[in-house]
């Protein structure tokens, strides 16, 4: 759950002095948008965007159509003069709820990684974020999602997690979510397998009403008159 | 009338998967007792089931899984790489004879013995993967097939349609970055059932790129959703591909009385999809159609469905 397990650790860096144009050429070769700006002993100092470089250059620059003559008009400028000096950072002891939460707060797509010395030790982009939630929802394997509506007090997902074991069925997640009735909770339960015939049959014996699954989002949409 | 060739042995209904497990044998019991009641048998050319010849279960399998599945079926483990593979001792030797017996179809159908053929077989194929045994299938008979037929006969073009309700992710994967083979699910979304693949931009891989098509279908959908997919996403792919033969991945749990997944689709709306796909095999593959049971569990409705299926066809 921590930032430091789904970082990207080798991170390709620049310093206040690059060449622009050398930062941008970087980019493009290893298909990234990010590059932590470090000092010394791999201090961070900033963080320069590719939309940084986009609005400092013209366009033909950036497409990499340029004539040699008109790459060296740009050749002198430095990335220190386009960075963000103070960039939105994460430490490694932070969690990735946090890091969703950040991002969500600060509306970028990658955080530097440092230490409690401000030493770069990564790098977490929403990607490497979006790759650890599909790894939690577990739906990188095969199963089937169910939707279960249950009342909202206590022992309600108990008796569903232990009817579910009981038919030898592994879980690849379960997510709860509010639900839009009042006093209602609708619990996704992601199971590995293909045979849900009968625990769907068996939770309705139970008492719990299984949604529709038309009905997950339908209902959220607008209704048109 | 077509000369349709019925592929069926009672040996498969040795393959036990227990008690409660819908992959059943009464499955296919009712599959062969609808179309004797509909008096279908005689217009039908039996195809005998055969012990398949391993070496084209290789052509798609890897040794360490066949190697695998062989010794725990035959050691007496009840399950094969996850609890949905429920199995017995026979498990091992009913995958051989389905496989054999669909591809004595496939060299049926290329010597002229047939015109098309239905192969009502357990355990079904299409989740099954390289290296890996997925949701109740064990061999992918229908990729072994499309494999028989390239290279026994130098088919260079082969066309897979699957409507079972389940995306076979085993058929897409193993042919994804080839060229030589099409492969067409429709599907409920994989968001909402089994096993969670098969969305619009899984289009296939490297020089296989295009040559993978899915028809994602939304929870509650009927015959008009399945028919406006078809014609959009199918009809024009195959109108470009043009497959010299047609192998189908028959599963009729799409039906609205059945409960593994949330389709609407009626009796009618399967006729109209088997006529289209019939259609498609004269206009391109000499009606050269091999079609393939993989699921369905609603044994009231298995009888009509399958022998509609059959009686299409016969009457193509």
């Amino acid at each position: 759950m921590f930032v430091s397990q789904s970082m990207t650790r080798k991170v390709v860096t620049v310093s206040k002095e690059t060449p622009l144009l050398e930062a941008q050429a970087l980019m493009a070769g290893s298909n990234i948008r990010h590059l932590p700006v470090v000092a010394a002993d791999n201090l961070l100092v900033g963080i320069i965007t590719d939309r940084d470089i986009r609005s400092a250059l013209p366009y033909d620059l950036v497409k990499g159509q340029a004539s040699d003559e008109e790459r060296r008009k740009y050749a002198h400028l430095k990335v220190s003069d386009f960075m963000t000096a103070t960039p939105a950072t994460i430490s490694v002891f932070d969690t990735l709820p946090d890091a969703l939460l950040l991002i969500q707060e600060k509306r970028v797509g990658a955080f530097p990684v440092i230490d409690g010395e401000g030493k770069l030790k990564g790098i977490i982009s929403v990607r490497d974020l979006l790759r650890a939630f599909i790894n939690v929802l577990g739906i990188g394997e095969p199963g089937t999602l169910l939707c279960v509506l249950v009342d909202n007090k206590v022992g309600q997902l108990k008796r569903i997690v232990d009817a579910i074991t009981e038919e030898k069925i592994s879980f690849g997640s379960v997510l709860v979510a509010r639900y839009w009735e009042k006093d209602k909770r609708a619990v996704f339960p992601y199971l590995l397998t293909n045979n849900v015939m009968r625990v769907k049959k068996k939770l309705q014996d139970m008492g719990f009403t299984l949604l529709d699954p038309m009905q997950w989002y339908m209902d959220q949409l607008p209704k048109t008159e | 009338m077509k000369r349709t060739g019925f592929l069926y042995d009672p040996r498969y209904l040795l393959h036990d998967t227990g008690p409660y497990h819908p992959e059943r044998a009464e499955r296919l019991e009712a599959i062969h007792q609808g179309i004797k009641e509909a008096g279908l048998l005689g217009n039908l050319t039996r195809v005998p089931s055969r012990l398949v010849d391993m070496k084209w279960v290789q052509t798609i399998h890897t040794l360490e899984y066949l190697r695998r599945f062989e010794e725990l079926c035959l050691g007496g483990r009840r399950t094969l790489d996850c609890e949905d593979n429920q199995m017995c001792r026979d498990t091992y030797e009913t995958a051989q004879l389905a496989a054999g017996g669909v591809l004595e179809a496939a060299r049926m159908l290329m010597t002229n013995e047939v015109d098309n053929a239905f192969c009502a077989v357990r355990p079904p194929g299409h989740h099954a993967e390289r290296g890996e045994a997925m949701g109740f299938c064990y061999f992918n008979n229908v990729a072994i097939a499309a494999r028989y037929l390239q290279m026994e006969y130098k088919v260079e073009r082969v066309g897979i349609i699957d409507f079972d309700v389940h995306h076979g992710n085993g058929t897409q994967h193993i042919f994804e970055q080839d060229p030589t083979v099409f492969y067409y699910s429709i599907h409920q979304h994989p968001s909402f059932a089994y096993p969670g693949t098969g969305r619009e931009f899984e289009m296939g891989s490297g020089q296989g790129y295009g040559f993978t098509k899915n028809s994602p279908v939304l929870p509650g959908s009927s015959d008009d959703e399945y028919r406006r997919l078809i014609e959009k996403d199918l009809l024009p792919a195959f109108e470009s591909f043009a497959p010299q033969v047609i192998i189908v991945s028959t599963g009729f749990d799409a039906h609205k009385d059945d409960d593994m997944a949330d389709m609407r689709v009626t009796t009618e709306g399967f006729a109209w999809i088997m006529r289209t796909i019939m259609k498609m095999g004269e206009k391109y593959a000499d009606g050269r159609i091999l079609s393939v049971l993989e699921g369905g569990y609603a044994l009231d409705r298995l009888p009509e469905l399958a022998a509609g299926h059959v009686k299409i066809m016969l009457d193509a």
